[in-house]
């Protein structure tokens, strides 16, 4: 009886999740805009020393920096919106 | 009279073959800018493919020196990530662990391995084995090259009380809400595992099962807040499910006793001036099951605050730790007080040199002192 309650949680906190990301989906339908470099430069300043050292935009090349912060968008929880503003600030400074 | 008429030949013939070299030469230039438009051309192609390989990672070598043992020279981690990534619709993830034994012998291991769908602006869809999103320095703060010390507080260390790994769903993204902004994670999961022998737990185990044996899942999330002009991020976890004792792993075999399972997480990360404060607080427990062979509830509680000051614009950094590490059991308690300086090369090529006092709080148990010495390199 236990593990039927737990699992019914469990599948309303996914369901949760599902739920927030359709909404959220919704909201921004149209609403996705391009890389701007001063919200990028913001959103890197804000968001990569979270965690680590700040890393120099001369490190990587645009491929790099591409997969770089998208691979720190699923790390950092950044939005789309985030993810485009530092790409563009990074290979617009390397 | 000879003379003159060969003048006159050779006079007439470069007339003739004037235009006819002028326009080899003329071909000549067209082909060379052609095959130079080509050259540049194939040169500019790895800016625009769609899909993009990329490597990341990181690596540590170290010393170590305990107290009742002599110095050991340490060749940590090699932590290669691979990235593949199409458009911006998805990306494969995957970083490998491969370490030296004391034999000598390499060990490689999976850490993770997913394929993150980008299914808009504000969720990725994470499917396979990932790190847990459960509390931060599992999940963020432990490459060598990121965390500030040369060890894991303890508590936080592989089969310690924080959850390390996860088999299954897990959907993550940001949002803003208003002047702050929101990261959150949510998951499903295989959970953890668990042995016992003579009435005790033995070790919580979550290395993130690829099998679910015992029936059972998990599930939960964290939710933080990030207050960018104040540098301050604060988050909260939780997970909740079921889990059984393991009572053999060769073959596999559990209990048959469903518990209950959680896990409870506060994480700090403030960033004033030149300083860098984390603090964070994880539990998991199980709860008590009179037909197991270990009945009663057992928590594992690990808590650090950790605080750093970088000299900029020199290249020296201090740090200092307190963490405290709580089992069901006494031989695993710990208590350590760690200090340390670390020289940072670059942001991502860091040397350290730590002092850890480590005690075990309980009567009859002790716990060695350290010096430990690391180079971290993240690339």
């Amino acid at each position: 009886m236990k593990t039927a309650t737990s699992n019914r949680v469990l599948a309303l906190a996914l369901a949760a999740g599902l739920g927030l990301s359709v909404t959220a989906q919704a909201a921004e339908q149209g609403d996705a805009k391009e890389g701007d470099f001063l919200r990028g430069a913001k959103a890197w300043a804000d968001n990569c020393t979270r965690c680590h050292n700040v890393r120099d935009p001369k490190e990587l090349r645009d491929d790099q920096w591409k997969t770089t912060v998208f691979h720190m968008r699923v790390r950092g929880g950044l939005t789309g919106q985030q993810t485009r503003d530092i790409i563009k600030f990074l290979q617009e400074s390397n | 009279m000879k003379f003159r008429r060969s003048l006159l030949a050779g006079a007439i013939g470069l007339a003739v073959l004037a235009p006819a070299s002028a326009e080899t030469e003329l071909d000549k230039l067209k082909a060379e800018v052609e095959a130079l438009k080509k050259e540049v051309a194939s040169a500019a192609e790895w800016k625009t493919p769609r899909t993009l390989v990329h490597m990341a990672g990181y690596a540590d070598i170290g010393f170590t020196d305990t107290e009742s043992e002599p110095g050991t020279f340490k060749m940590g981690r090699f932590s290669p990530i691979f990235h593949y990534q199409i458009d911006e619709l998805v990306m494969l993830e995957a970083e490998m662990e491969f370490s030296v034994n004391e034999l000598g012998e390499t060990e490689a291991a999976l850490e993770y391995l997913t394929i993150d769908w980008f299914m808009n602006d504000h969720a990725a869809l994470i499917a396979g084995k990932f790190l847990s999103p459960l509390g931060q320095f599992r999940q963020n703060m432990h490459p060598s090259w990121i965390n500030k010390m040369a060890s894991a507080p303890v508590g936080f260390g592989h089969d310690q009380a924080a959850p390390n790994a996860e088999v299954g769903l897990q959907i993550r993204g940001g949002f803003g809400l208003g002047g702050i902004s929101a990261n959150y994670a949510v998951f499903m999961g295989n959970g953890p595992t668990a042995e016992g022998d003579a009435g005790e737990f033995e070790m919580i185990e979550s290395p993130g099962l690829n099998g679910n044996g015992d029936g059972t899942y998990v599930g939960g999330g964290r939710l933080g807040l990030l207050f960018p002009d104040q540098k301050l991020e604060i988050g909260f976890s939780a997970a909740t499910g079921d889990i059984d004792i393991r009572t053999n792993t060769d073959p596999l075999t559990y209990e048959g006793a469903k518990r209950d399972y959680s896990v409870l997480g506060a994480d700090l990360a403030w960033r004033p001036g030149n300083f860098d404060v984390r603090a964070e607080y994880i539990q998991q427990s199980i709860g008590e099951q009179a037909a197991s062979a270990v009945p009663d509830k057992a928590d594992w509680t690990a808590w650090y605050g950790q605080v750093a000051y970088r000299f900029l614009p020199s290249k020296w950094e201090v740090v200092a730790r307190y963490s405290n590490y709580d089992t069901p059991g006494e031989e695993g308690d710990r208590v350590q007080i760690a200090g340390g300086v670390n020289y940072v090369f670059e942001s991502n090529f860091v040397a350290k040199l730590d002092y850890e006092s480590n005690d075990n709080p309980n009567d009859g148990f002790d716990a060695d002192n350290r010096v430990l010495a690391q180079l971290a390199y993240g690339f």
